[in-house]
């Protein structure tokens, strides 16, 4: 089996089941929960780097102009605990990615899902919550 | 030449054993790496699911084992985990993480220098955290964190590896004094005896403005802190904590903290330093600057 199929099998159950929320710093901060987006593009690069992992994706507006866009997702160790590899992703894949606006109006978001090939993958990032008081 | 034909003959056993070690390795599949090794010496059910409530495993001495890695938990409480063990892929958080004083009355008996400081660093969602700035979390409030603790334990010393930022805690269980003049350390300086089946480790040598929550919420130089830390059953461990820092608090305080066990997992880095970005995404670098001065 291949890894790329083996990791959609892995994940494709459940994708917005009670799986972990980590963040090492506060979501609410930089993100907004009342901003939710999805976009469409073209990876460019993956940074596979503690604490978070970072995906830059090309995403085309309704005009084709282009813009390079980063998802925050969530750390290696959580994502390689459900079933992702390094190389899950790879620069030329085609993503849709679902999550929350970063609050300064960069082209920064925090990912939530990635489907790929179809199959939405838990991204492994916060999703929302803010941490419980 | 006897002494020829003896290295000879050591030779060829020795690049015999070479390659048949060599041909057997070859001939195993590709083992995962980290997730989903079996933990050696968990009491399970008929059904396969750990037994939380199996017995504690002893050391040598007899004395309880509390080696295992260990995450937040409560079983009375679901989002806390509940009362199933982990398994790496389920790690929580404790309301203790965010809000160390959550279940006290009055919330923790601030000194009136501390209150506005907790105020703001509540209000601002904790941007000033160490934590953020990929510094040591301290040991009182990784029991709380999302991130695993591996406790590795003998009759001398108790390690705490904390899979965050590859930290560790040392806990002398030779009773040695505790020495007068500290020199203040992340996690302070820590000696334990046994009182019966509870581990009495007293902590001093802390450092001033040691976060204990996101809220901001301090422990200073002065703390003393004692932990009771049983293991209860195979599943949870159970730390009753008492803080006395009259620097920080009018009066001493106590809390319980409790772990419940993951298997089948192993610590994956976590080092916060590679690609931190949130500090400088934030703006926060020139602030820190500014402070340091």
């Amino acid at each position: 089996m291949k890894p790329r199929m083996s990791l959609l099998l892995c994940l494709s159950v459940g994708v917005a089941t009670a799986l972990p929320a980590v963040a090492h710093h506060s979501f609410p901060a930089q993100y907004d929960i009342n901003k939710p987006v999805t976009l469409t593009g073209k990876v460019t690069k993956v940074e596979w780097t503690n604490p978070h992992i970072f995906i830059y994706v090309d995403v085309a507006d309704d005009k084709g102009s282009v813009v390079n866009w980063a998802f925050e997702m969530g750390g290696p160790n959580s994502l390689i605990r459900q079933g992702w590899k390094r190389d899950s992703l790879k620069p030329e894949d085609t993503v849709t990615i679902e999550g929350s606006l970063a609050r300064d109006g960069t082209h920064l978001v925090n990912a939530r899902t990635v489907a790929v090939d179809g199959k939405k993958l838990f991204a492994g990032s916060q999703g929302g919550e803010a941490p419980a008081k | 030449m006897p002494c020829l034909n003896s290295h000879r003959r050591a030779t060829v056993a020795l690049v015999s054993v070479a390659l048949a070690i060599l041909c057997s390795t070859a001939a195993l599949p590709a083992a995962a790496q980290w997730v989903g090794y079996p933990t050696a010496g968990v009491p399970r059910k008929a059904d396969g699911s750990v037994d939380m409530a199996g017995p504690v495993p002893r050391l040598p001495d007899g004395k309880p084992d509390f080696s295992g890695i260990w995450t937040a938990g409560n079983p009375a409480k679901p989002k806390e985990g509940g009362d199933k063990a982990g398994n790496g892929n389920d790690i929580g958080s404790s309301r203790y993480m965010a809000n160390m004083g959550a279940d006290m009355k009055d919330g923790l008996p601030y000194q009136p220098w501390l209150i506005p400081i907790v105020k703001e660093r509540t209000a601002n969602l904790a941007l000033d955290d160490p934590h953020i700035r990929c510094l040591p979390d301290f040991f009182l409030r990784a029991y709380g964190l999302p991130h695993m603790l591996k406790f590795v334990h003998t009759p001398g010393i108790l390690v705490v590896l904390d899979e965050m930022n590859a930290g560790y805690r040392q806990v002398f269980t030779d009773a040695r004094a505790l020495p007068d003049s500290p020199t203040p350390a992340w996690q302070g300086y820590s000696s334990a005896k046994w009182f019966g089946d509870t581990l009495i480790i007293d902590t001093i040598g802390t450092r001033d403005d040691s976060w204990i929550d996101w809220n901001g919420s301090v422990i200073t130089e002065a703390a003393k802190i004692r932990e009771e830390m049983r293991r209860v059953d195979f599943g949870h461990l159970e730390i009753k904590v008492t803080v006395d820092d009259p620097k920080a608090y009018t009066k001493p305080w106590t809390v319980t903290l409790k772990q419940r066990i993951v298997v089948d997992a192993e610590l994956i880095d976590e080092v916060c330093l590679e690609n931190e970005q949130f500090v400088k995404r934030m703006g926060l670098e020139a602030k820190d600057k500014s402070s340091a001065k």
